[in-house]
């Protein structure tokens, strides 16, 4: 850790956990309501469940990245945060919206527009906080000492996910025109501005983590979110395919969004091929476990299971099931949830100095959650599948549908078991890792054997003709 | 080979080009929605409809336009599929309805809200979607025993295409008007029958598969037992899913009377 304002993702973090905590009990409240054991219905109706455990993701993952950019930002700008009094404001105040909100779910007050659930007093809140937070980061980026594109890719992400919550704020009487605007503000998020701030920290953690040259890493960048915004905005149209807009963006959208996987397998390719160029072995082994993984989940989840109910021919019939849910859970796991844990695991030891990186509990925690994620996600395909069939092929009743897909819902409670194993091992490892210590100010003996990023970007010019060369071939794939 | 700067602009000028194009086929899109949706038809009860919709988050259960949670039915085609005696009743008291099943919050809904709610439904189902909610391609619960009495038509629209005759959903055939001469010396089918029975139950192999088929019926039950299963389903046999529906005297009668004559 370079710099004492570092520190502040600590707190981000360990935010995170609590509230990931809170995500999965909701998540099992869920699946046991699923299987007709719904006797917490009085109190926690399953709309209510619903929404916390959706929203505290986006909140959790929201913590995360800003937690992630409070660690990297400062770094990358070479100079302490703006203001650190002010970081922390913004996460208690983040905190006190996210607390007040989840109440409110449970007292039936929401807007009730999916994943845009928070009543709209809360919503001005969110606006005033995270313009607070994109403050701080831009006057730290703005009076830096460097820019690097990295550090630039990650801001823009966050500045434009902040704009971009706005179309969601307008109010429509026409259920279409709500709908529409809606998923400017889901969609182009977790498939456009999210991506950025996901490969401006895979790039931050590649080139600390393998040592290939930032120049390389960064060119790479710019291909994937190129990739991403040329398929993912027009991507967008796979939303407008049966909400009453018009025809065609069943071509638009099923164009484009086919292309998405594009973006997510340059991202795995781009992560595997930096992996295996990295000349030296970085102690911090679990951190790349998590970085490398997240490229290669993401891309299942996200890219080829997205893709996979995604064309409107397949979307007319697997739209609004089970289906969608296991694609989601997948995705965001790949995605968005790796690369957070990713950025936890290699901030820690340099934060608290305690090098807690090759441990047992660590590598488990991998392994498990993983595993029992793609159980899971096996388990929603399963009744995914199940229910289209039997509900959209053979008109069965909703209802009738639903009793004979609730063994499948044993299957992903069990799955969810295993992967809840996992989250403990690594919140276990976080506490660990106890707090972060002013001692590590400045101590980089941890990363000691790395070239800095300073050098890596002066030195750059000469050796870089040399070390593109073998990503021809990827190039041509992705 | 890419440089940096190469990629740097491909990515900037990928980023506005396509963001342009989506921009303006955001402006062609809005002028279109009006028409596609039949927003003429929005009437303040439907808004008020869908503020209700919005402020209870029925979108944490159910999906509208396969758009929501996958707990609760999809409701797009809700109102040509039940009608809205039916959700009148069933919004009244959810729990009600499906004894003993999945259960739904019973909000305090005022006569007004159910209508407006009702309204929504009725407009969201009219709305050009492209196709969806798609046809099942057999249905097991093809169609509904033909009626004597024409109901109050939930869905006669002149935009429906006409169902094909083979597959068509249970849900369709409220539209139709007798068909079938075989009850025509019997009783004439009550139309809270057609509004609410149906939906659970079997006659003439159509209907739904929630209760018990209907035919023969009058063969196994009498007036008496008859009139006290349907005054007190939960009395008679604790623990069915049988609900108590809102009769009145005259139309509780014309109930047991039809049901007698199913031999």
């Amino acid at each position: 850790m370079k710099f004492k304002s570092q520190k502040v993702a600590y707190w981000f973090f360990a935010a995170c956990m609590l509230l990931l905590t809170l995500q999965l009990t909701y998540g099992f409240i869920m699946a046991f309501a699923h299987m007709g054991l719904d006797g917490l219905h009085d109190y926690i109706p399953f709309n209510a469940a619903r929404a916390t455990h959706t929203n505290l993701l986006v909140v959790w993952l929201l913590t995360g990245f800003m937690g992630a950019t409070h660690f990297i930002i400062p770094e990358e700008a070479d100079r302490e945060l703006h203001s650190v009094p002010l970081a922390y404001l913004q996460l208690v105040s983040l905190l006190v919206v996210g607390v007040v909100a989840i109440i409110g779910f449970h007292l039936n007050w929401w807007e009730g527009r999916k994943f845009l659930e928070i009543p709209r007093p809360l919503d001005y809140l969110v606006v005033v906080n995270v313009l607070l937070f994109i403050y701080n980061i831009g006057m730290t980026v703005w009076n830096g000492k460097r820019f690097t594109t990295t550090g630039i890719v990650l801001f823009m992400g966050l500045f434009s996910a902040a704009l971009l919550y706005l179309p969601g704020m307008i109010y429509f009487t026409n259920h279409t025109f709500d709908s529409y605007f809606r998923w400017w503000v889901v969609h182009l998020w977790v498939e456009g501005v999210w991506e950025l701030i996901m490969g401006a920290i895979l790039a931050y953690l590649l080139i600390k983590l393998t040592g290939v040259d930032r120049e390389v890493i960064e060119k790479w960048l710019y291909v994937i979110v190129g990739l991403t915004f040329l398929s993912g905005i027009l991507g967008t149209g796979h939303h407008y395919y049966y909400i009453g807009t018009p025809r065609y963006w069943l071509w638009i959208g099923g164009l484009f969004s086919a292309l998405e996987p594009l973006a997510f397998l340059g991202m795995a390719l781009f992560a595997v091929a930096m992996y295996r160029r990295s000349g030296r072995q970085h102690p911090n082994k679990i951190s790349l476990y998590w970085t490398v993984g997240c490229a290669i989940m993401a891309f299942v989840g996200a890219g080829f299971l997205g893709f996979a109910h995604t064309l409107p021919q397949v979307n007319m019939y697997t739209h609004g099931t089970l289906v969608t849910a296991m694609h989601g859970h997948l995705a965001f796991w790949g995605a968005y949830a790796m690369i957070v844990l990713a950025i936890i695991t290699y901030s820690m030891p340099l934060m608290t100095g305690r090098k807690l990186w090759n441990n047992m509990p660590g590598l488990l925690a991998f392994w498990t959650s993983n595993i029992g994620m793609v159980g899971m996600t096996g388990a929603f395909a399963v009744a995914g599948i199940a229910q289209v069939y039997l509900e959209r092929k053979l008109g069965l009743d909703f209802m009738v549908v639903q009793k004979e897909i609730e063994v499948h819902f044993f299957g992903l409670t069990l799955a969810a078991t295993l992967f809840s194993v996992g989250i403990t091992l690594f919140i276990y490892n976080f506490i660990k890792h106890g707090l972060p210590r002013d001692e590590m100010v400045g101590d980089q003996s941890l990363d000691a054997e790395w070239v800095e990023p300073h050098q890596a970007q002066t030195v750059s010019a000469a050796p870089a003709p040399e070390k593109s060369t073998p990503k021809t071939g990827k190039k041509a794939k992705a | 080979m890419l440089s940096k700067s190469q990629a740097r602009t491909f990515f900037l000028v990928g980023t506005l080009l396509f963001s342009v194009l989506f921009l303006f086929l955001t402006i062609d899109t809005v002028r279109q929605v009006p028409a596609q949706t039949r927003a003429k038809n929005i009437t303040p009860a439907v808004a008020r409809g869908k503020h209700l919709w919005d402020q209870n988050n029925c979108m944490g259960c159910h999906t509208l336009l396969g758009e929501g949670a996958y707990y609760a039915p999809e409701l797009t085609k809700v109102y040509e599929r039940r009608g809205a005696a039916w959700m009148d009743v069933f919004l009244k008291d959810p729990q009600a309805m499906f004894p003993g099943q999945r259960k739904m919050v019973k909000y305090k809904f005022s006569d007004q809200d159910r209508q407006d709610l009702i309204a929504f439904f009725k407009w969201i189902g009219e709305m050009d979607l492209n196709g969806f909610p798609p046809r099942p391609s057999r249905d097991l619960n093809a169609g509904l025993p033909a009626q004597v009495t024409p109901p109050a038509p939930p869905s006669t629209r002149a935009d429906v295409p006409a169902p094909r005759p083979t597959t068509q959903p249970s849900s369709q055939a409220a539209t139709r008007v007798g068909a079938a001469p075989q009850v025509a010396a019997a009783p004439a089918m009550p139309v809270k029958f057609q509004q609410l029975c149906v939906a659970c139950h079997m006659l003439g192999g159509k209907g739904g598969r929630v209760g018990p088929a209907l035919d023969g019926v009058g063969k196994k039950y009498n007036v008496t037992s008859l009139r006290k299963w349907l005054e007190d389903p939960q009395g008679v046999k604790p623990g069915t899913a049988m609900p108590k529906l809102p009769f009145t005297a005259q139309e509780l009668d014309q109930m047991v009377a039809f049901l007698l004559a199913q031999k």
